[in-house]
Formats: C-alpha cells, structure tokens, sequence
C-alpha cells in the first residue's frame, strides 16, 4: 500500500496494481475504514486504488497520511458476511444481440455461453462511466470476448454486456463497444458499491 | 419569477455542487468559474445559493416581480431594458424589467444570481445542472425560473482590483501527482516549455488541448492506459495521442489515462473563461503553496 499526491485537495491511495479478488478486498476494506473518517469530501474507490478529497483547513497531507494509516491498520478484518452485498439480477438472454456471435465464437451453444455467464458470482471492481455503470469481473475465460471493433452508437438501457473478462449492465442508453449478451429490467443502479456481489438469473 | 424570453447558447443553474457521491459514478458538477461564482453569492449576502451560468450570451429574460440580482463574470453585454449596464455588482429589479445578455465581449460564462436564490430542485443536495445525469435541465424558452420577492437595500459593487480581465494567454499552476513518474525527463520539459492550444472540444467535462505531444516512457505500463482509477478536479490526463486534457467540473469520477497532476483550482476557474484559439503553459506548484493560495481563495469568500 502507498499513498500519493493527486491533487491540491486529494491523495490516491494504491494497492498492488493487480486487478484481482485479493486486491479488490483491500480496496473494499480500507473504503469501509475511510468512510469513517471526519472532512473527508469525497471517496472514488477503484479496481485498485482509492482517491481520496479531504478538507484543507482541516487536513495536512503529513497528518491525513498517518490517520488515513491508522484508520486501515484498525479496521476489522472484512469476513464472510461484509464482502458486500449480494444483488441479483434477472436477465432474459433471448435479447442478447451479440450472444450467438460469441457462441460461435468459442464453439458453444448459446445455452452453455449463458449457463456459464450466470454460473458465476461476480464482483463490483468498480462504478464509473455513467452513474451506476458497475464494472463486474470476473468472466469465465470461456466466454471472455474483446470488445467490439466499431462501437455501437446506442446500446439500450438494461443491456447485459461482456468486454474481455467483464461485464456490466448498462444503466441507460449510451454509445458502448460492450458484446450485449441479454436484457434486464433491473433499475437499481446506484446501488452498486465497490466489492458487493451479482448473480444474473437467467428468465 | 424570472421568464425565459430566449434562451441562450446554453443556460443551466449551477450551485458548488454536489459532493460525497463519486462512489457511485455521479460527477460533482457545479459552478466552471466559482471566482464569479462566489462573488454573486457574496454581493447577494447569500450563502450555498444558486445562479444561472450563461455560457456566451444570447439570454433574455423578463422579472414577474421584485427582486435584487447579482451579475458577475464573463462581459456578455448584459442590458437592463436595453440599456448596456456595467457587470460585478447588484441591481434592484422591478416587475416587468427585461434582462439581457446580447453576445460575447469578454469571457465565456456569466453567472446571474438572484436574492434567496432560484427556487427550483436539488438532486442529492445540490441545485446544479448535470445534464447526462438528468439532473436539472437546459434553460429554454418559456421557462420560469422562481424566487422569493425580496429586495437588498442598498446597490453593491465588486472594487474593481477583484475584478479580472479575462486574457488571451495565461499559466495554469499544476500539482504534480497521480503518474507523473511515467513521463521522461525531457517528456516533462517539453510539457512544461509547451504552448498549448485551447480547442473546440471544450466543455463542462474538460478541455481538449492542441500542443507538443506528451509520451509516457516505452518501459512503463501506461503508454497505453492504466488500470482506471479516480480523477480529481483539474487533472491533466495524456491519452494515446499525447494532447493533454483538462477534466473540469463535470468530468468522469474514474478513467484510465496517464495524468501528469491536476491544475490549481483557481487557475481553473479563470480557464473556464478563456476562447477558442487562446494559449496556456503549465508551471510546477509545490503542495504546500498550492494550498496556501487555495486557502487564501476560499478564505477570502468565507
């Protein structure tokens, strides 16, 4: 773990930069250490790393260091039960535009490419580029696919899409390069945080 | 209330805005220029309010009752009744007065604050408009914007040393940070004795700037993206074409761009006022005298 200056008014705090599960449990667990803290402005927490926008009046760089230190060596160790919360979410596949283009693509049936997108519990490695977006990780390397060459110029809202070994939802319509492998009615998007845990169920 | 008669290039109301959710991807937003800003709320006597930001002018609205309003920042030839009336200071309105701001003279966005503020909706604690977000929306014709009928009594002025002219060329003060390790030595000169460009892609999320292309080192994993983290206001990120980047108020809560360290807030601000075509250069801040000078800028507003 180190920690650096990002800005006049934010450190960024660094684990191994590995995107991984034992990373990913440092990150989520020194983000539960740091919401305790007092003029903190605002947390972004991702795959390995935590910005961190602190209150000058109140802070130096030197002393928010040290508490920032404290604060993580004092936090309870994340169990079973805190690794986040669980969130399931239905998907119908049938309206997977891109699902028998990868089937195709790893010798599967389109039944056997879903049995192994929802045979996984995933993790939220991290929430960004549109509000609710959640980076999910990690996909079954046999079904793991590159992103589209030419983008999409829209993908529809509840998309459920892979790029590479991850996957997400789309929480509204948007431009994307995601391979779209079904639909979801799920709208609970701001409530993906860094380390909770999604299950798709099949319709 | 105030209505729009004409809505300008573009109209939003923007308070400081929205802090404490970047965790779940919802860009702060907020004022471009909280030097001007600031300064409404302050004429105003008000604390925490809102104000219209006007970017280039093309506004005409039309008052339903009294109030006092405050104008500051950009010189968009704002007229009470069509009679040209000087900016940075405050105007008792009466019913019926038509306020306007014709076309650009000086700076890009004008701040229009009204006593008590609009009375229009907050999204998580906060009136600005992020239009991606759908929170809030773009001004337009027929609107009303609401307020509270009460009047300051006495007329207030900015003297005029506080009052800035917005240049054609100016340094933006940087804190290095985040990946600046990953650029060479000579990457970093170039940088900083760079003039650089500003370029149509300029918006409330960031500008693009034209310039000496910046390469991370070969050896370092970054040359073509980082594993996506966090950015702080001000952040100068290098995407694979090397013209740097300035994320701004409504910028993405996490990307995955090299940066070189993030611009002095203030220095943003006045950015946030320069066209098309004017130039910046970047010079080192340290830590320390950067957030002297962001204390002093906060304080003095205080």
């Amino acid at each position: 773990m180190h920690i650096e200056t990002a800005s006049v008014d934010s450190l960024i705090l660094y684990f191994e930069e590995h995107i991984c599960e034992e990373v990913l449990d440092k990150v989520q667990h020194a983000y539960h250490a740091l919401k305790k803290l007092p003029h903190i402005i605002n947390l972004t927490p991702s795959y390995h790393s935590i910005l961190i926008e602190y209150d000058i009046y109140t802070h130096d760089t030197a002393s928010l260091t040290r508490v920032i230190e404290e604060a993580i060596d004092s936090e309870p160790s994340l169990d079973a039960h805190r690794q986040g919360k669980l969130i399931e979410i239905p998907v119908d596949y049938s309206k997977g535009l891109d699902i028998e283009r990868i089937a195709q693509l790893h010798s599967l049936t389109p039944a056997e490419v879903i049995a192994k997108h929802t045979a996984q519990t995933y993790r939220v490695y991290a929430v960004g580029f549109m509000v609710g977006f959640a980076y999910l990780a990690k996909v079954d390397d046999a079904i793991a696919t590159a992103r589209l060459s030419t983008p999409r110029a829209k993908v529809p809202k509840g998309s459920v899409a892979i790029a590479e070994t991850q996957t997400a939802v789309y929480p509204e319509e948007s431009a994307g390069g995601w391979n779209i492998i079904g639909h979801t009615e799920f709208d609970n998007y701001t409530s993906f945080e860094i380390g909770d845990r999604v299950r798709f169920i099949a319709l | 209330m105030l209505k729009v008669l004409s809505p300008g290039i573009f109209t939003t109301i923007q308070d400081l805005g929205r802090q404490g959710y970047t965790h779940l991807g919802i860009t702060p937003s907020g004022a471009m220029d909280e030097y001007a800003h600031r300064w409404s709320q302050k004429l105003l006597a008000d604390v925490d309010g809102n104000a219209l930001e006007i970017l280039l002018g093309g506004l005409t609205l039309q008052a339903t009752a009294l109030t006092t309003i405050a104008v500051c920042g950009a010189d968009l030839d704002f007229c009470i009744n069509g009679i040209s009336k000087p900016i940075w200071q405050t105007y008792n309105i009466k019913e019926d007065d038509i306020l306007s701001f014709k076309e650009r003279k000086s700076g890009m966005r004008a701040y229009l604050a009204v006593k008590g503020g609009f009375s229009v909706q907050k999204y998580e604690n906060s009136f600005s408009t992020t239009l991606k977000e759908h929170k809030g929306k773009q001004v337009k014709t027929g609107d009303t914007l609401p307020y509270h009928a009460i009047q300051s009594s006495e007329v207030k002025r900015v003297s005029d040393k506080y009052i800035p002219n917005y240049p054609t060329h100016m340094t933006l003060r940087i804190v290095l940070g985040y990946q600046h390790k990953n650029f060479s030595t000579s990457e970093k000169k170039k940088f900083f004795s760079s003039k650089y460009t500003l370029t149509p892609k300029m918006n409330r999320m960031g500008y693009t700037l034209q310039g000496e292309d910046i390469i991370p080192n070969h050896d370092s994993s970054s040359s073509d993206g980082i594993i996506s983290e966090g950015i702080s206001f001000g952040a100068v990120q290098i995407p694979p074409d090397g013209q740097p980047i300035i994320l701004l108020k409504e910028r993405q809560t996490i990307g995955g761009y090299p940066k070189m360290g993030s611009v002095l807030p203030s220095d943003c601000f006045k950015l946030s006022q320069l066209p098309i075509g004017a130039t910046v250069k970047f010079e080192h801040i340290s830590l320390e005298d950067a957030q002297e000078e962001m204390k002093a800028f906060y304080g003095f507003f205080d």
